[in-house]
């Protein structure tokens, strides 16, 4: 069990005065049989008054406006989170002839994950991974998908500002580059056209030397390490996490925020304004281990189950006990 | 037998005509009418109509078409023969229309709710989660006493052939046109006062009163400190006349987007007094435009923040968000098995065929047989996106064949349902000829039952053999008279 304190800053600067700013913000991590999320605080600066919800893929969304007029916006999401176990690499044998002849009942249960998207249509390339996937797999469900992972991995060149935030796989595709969301992206398009359900997962990696028990204290990390990677429907197993970015399998360095279809259902930060100015983002997120008082782990101390205080924002809306009994 | 004065050398034609059985014969509810009609000199029925047109004019009730280019508003088109429905016929109209709207509430409630219409596999999931006006931003919210369809417009037709009625379209987002039911009654009892205390019809005033009845019950706050606004798009839109004539005649006022303002998850509207919070909105604009942070980010129209309120049950919207789902012309043909699912009925008004492009096997039969077919956008309404295949040239028929092919699941094809006539007054002519028609009854639901005031809009197609009554597409409107008690 890993436990990290992570801090996710974004700054809005405006170049003029701004007003009637409404925002909705997906910061909160997943709270479930894999990950607790401990304790979660959401404050802006100026002050703000809002909601909160959880939306139709069970990501908690949280909803503020500033009315007054500013010239910044400081978002500021606090949380603490238990990652529970590693995955295991899947060992379950569906082959792929025989899912094929389920097929029709997935679609049935996972149209969402199957279908296209704006961000990740069925585009004939795709095709080429496909068949080169079921090649050199092992013809197995899970095989198939951890062979394609790697095929993306290694055929896709990791390239920061090769495409944009809007960019669909039709880029990266003719590119051959992208990031850690087109790489999701291509991931998915890959095991939906193959109709195997797949669904996208933003978060954060935790850089290595952070996440090793003896790091210290002081060795916070000021890097950018929000991060996506994709989850496949694994037969008799369930969602399983791919990385195709890193080619490592997903583990307790994944902090898991928000999922969906794709990038569009989990964007972190999405707001309107009222004003003629343009404005201008930088985004911070900070991991350490979370350690207590006097500077020790205390991870192993861990046994009861999580009680997540409410956040600034929830504490008007949603007490804590309404938040477990949504879970269902 | 009556001189048939007005009615002279008019004919039935091959369709079911609303007035006549056979030429010269009235049907039993048109009795009346046709006696006062038809001893009227053509120039008195002729300086009559005039009277009628100059009363809207100078009432200003006007509608827009936004394609003509002829500028914003023109007055809607008003025929001065009624068409009237006998009592027993409309109770069957009633009993079919309430059945309908009681099972899509239900529909709207599961779909957006529990979802038990797809765990038993009576609706197929991929044909809800297709549709463009399925919104998942309002799964599992809690809707004001959980109704979704306050107002409903169904468009009936008159199948020339059977003489039955059939369901067309069930309008469950922002229907219009009731303001024209109300103001043709009123220009009607002043222009053919006769003719109208002869026939003892059921009136239709009391729909404002009944509207407002609904809005106020759905305040998380109470009635009596209900705060309700109308929110229109604005002025330019086709239907601003009736936004403002509803808002005036409910007595509540009528906003923009701009008016109001969300804070924390409460709505308020901005009045010289300050800030006044608001229950309920009567909203006239559509889902997508109702909040820049939710839908779409360039909506000027909407509240940003609106949905965080709807969801947190500050504030209601009739009708409730996301009601295009059961507006999906595909999805219409279910609707029969919905009313067998939720209620346990047999439906009582009929559907036309319906071929969902979206199975291979009927796109099929569709390509092949387009030139009789009707074909329509499952997402659109009042006459755009569609193609009559029967009048339709070779060009527009292979363009309609190029988007079936390429976007399947968005179109459904369906047989031409040959409409009624009602005689109509043709002024170039200055005589009276068959003109197709239509029906739209405006449906109330309270959460218990539907209440309809009887007849609706009747929309008449004024040019000769045009099966188009949309207001949008130059069609005009006649008065509907149901008979009290017996026929």
């Amino acid at each position: 069990m890993n436990r990290y304190r992570l801090v996710h800053t974004t700054d809005f600067v405006y170049d003029g005065p701004v007003s009637e700013s409404y925002n909705e913000v997906r910061l909160r991590p997943l709270h479930d049989e894999r990950q607790s999320c401990l304790s979660f605080r959401l404050t802006t600066t100026p002050n703000s008054r809002g909601t909160a919800y959880r939306d139709a893929y069970g990501n908690w969304v949280h909803q503020f406006n500033v009315l007054t007029e500013h010239r910044r916006l400081r978002v500021e999401a606090e949380s603490v989170v238990l990652e529970h176990e590693a995955f295991e690499a899947p060992t379950d044998s569906t082959m792929l002839a025989d899912y094929d002849s389920h097929s029709h009942l997935l679609d049935e249960e996972h149209f969402d994950f199957m279908a296209p998207t704006g961000f990740v249509p069925h585009l004939v390339p795709l095709r080429e991974i496909i068949e080169a996937a079921e090649k050199s797999c092992d013809g197995t469900v899970a095989g198939f998908t951890q062979t394609t992972s790697d095929l993306i991995h290694k055929r896709f060149r990791y390239v920061k500002g090769a495409t944009h935030v809007h960019s669909s796989i039709e880029d990266s595709l003719s590119l051959g580059a992208g990031v850690c969301q087109d790489f999701a992206h291509l991931l998915l398009g890959v095991v939906r056209m193959r109709g195997i359900p797949g669904r996208y997962v933003s978060g954060y990696l935790v850089p290595g030397s952070t996440a090793s028990p003896e790091a210290k204290q002081e060795d916070v990390i000021g890097g950018q390490a929000s991060h996506a990677w994709a989850e496949v429907m694994i037969p008799n197993t369930g969602w399983m996490g791919f990385d195709p970015t890193l080619g490592n399998p997903v583990g307790l360095r994944h902090i898991r925020i928000a999922c969906g279809r794709d990038y569009g259902d989990v964007a972190p930060v999405r707001g309107v304004y009222k004003g003629h100015a343009g404005q201008s983002l930088s985004v911070d997120v900070r991991v350490r281990p979370a350690i207590d008082d006097s500077g020790r782990e205390q991870l192993s101390k861990i046994t009861v189950g999580p009680v997540p205080p409410p956040s600034v924002l929830e504490r008007a809306q949603q007490p804590a006990q309404q938040q477990q009994q949504q879970q269902q | 037998m009556v001189n048939p004065g007005l009615f002279e050398g008019y004919e039935t034609g091959s369709f079911y005509d609303e007035m006549f059985s056979s030429p010269g014969q009235p049907r039993a509810q048109y009795t009346k009418l046709f006696q006062k009609l038809a001893s009227m000199a053509p120039s008195q029925f002729e300086e009559r109509r005039k009277l009628a047109d100059l009363s809207f004019l100078i009432q200003g009730i006007t509608f827009t078409v936004y394609s003509d280019g002829r500028g914003t508003e023109r007055l809607f088109p008003f025929d001065l023969i009624p068409r009237i429905l006998p009592h027993s016929e409309w109770e069957h109209i009633d009993r079919g229309l309430s059945q309908r709207v009681m099972a899509l509430n239900l529909f709207l409630q599961d779909i957006y709710g529990k979802q038990t219409i797809l765990k038993d596999k009576k609706i197929p999931r991929w044909l809800v989660y297709s549709c463009p006006n399925f919104r998942r931003e309002v799964i599992g919210v809690e809707v004001a006493r959980g109704i979704y369809t306050h107002i409903c417009g169904i468009d009936l037709v008159r199948d020339s052939k059977s003489g039955d009625f059939y369901v067309l379209e069930d309008n469950v987002r922002t229907p219009s046109g009731i303001s024209y039911v109300l103001e043709n009654r009123l220009v009607m009892t002043r222009t053919l006062p006769e003719a109208f205390q002869a026939c003892e019809v059921l009136p239709v005033h009391h729909y404002p009163a009944e509207l407002a009845r609904i809005l106020r019950s759905l305040s998380s706050r109470g009635e009596a400190d209900a705060q309700i606004v109308l929110l229109t798009p604005g002025i330019h839109n086709s239907a601003y006349f009736e936004h403002s004539f509803l808002a005036q005649q409910m007595g509540i006022e009528l906003v923009e987007g701009r008016d109001l303002i969300v804070d924390g998850g409460i709505v308020y509207m901005k009045t010289i007094r300050g800030l006044q919070r608001v229950d309920v909105i009567y909203r006239r604009v559509d889902d997508e435009y109702l909040d820049s942070l939710t839908f779409r980010p360039d909506s000027v129209l909407g509240v940003p923040g609106l949905m965080g309120a709807y969801r947190a049950g500050t504030v209601a919207l009739a009708n409730a968000v996301g009601n295009g789902i059961a507006d999906d012309k595909a999805i219409y043909a279910y609707v029969p098995e919905f009313i067998r699912y939720y209620l346990g009925e047999e439906p009582i008004l009929k559907t036309v065929e319906t071929f969902l492009c979206a199975n291979p096997k009927d796109l099929e039969y569709v390509l092949e047989h387009l030139p009789q077919l009707v074909v329509k956008a499952v997402g659109e309404s009042g006459g755009y996106g569609m193609l009559m295949g029967p009048t339709a040239d070779r060009a527009k028929l292979m363009d309609f064949a190029d988007r079936l092919r390429a976007n399947p699941r968005n179109y459904i094809a369906q047989p031409v349902v040959g409409l009624s006539r009602v005689p109509s007054y043709d002024p170039s002519t200055g005589s009276v000829a068959g003109r197709h028609v239509d029906l739209r009854p405006y449906c109330l639901y309270d959460g218990e039952k539907v209440t309809i005031v009887p007849g609706g809009l009747t929309r008449v197609a004024l040019q000769p053999n045009s099966l188009i009554v949309n207001s949008s597409q130059g069609g005009g409107s006649k008065d509907t008279w149901v008979l009290r008690g017996e026929d």
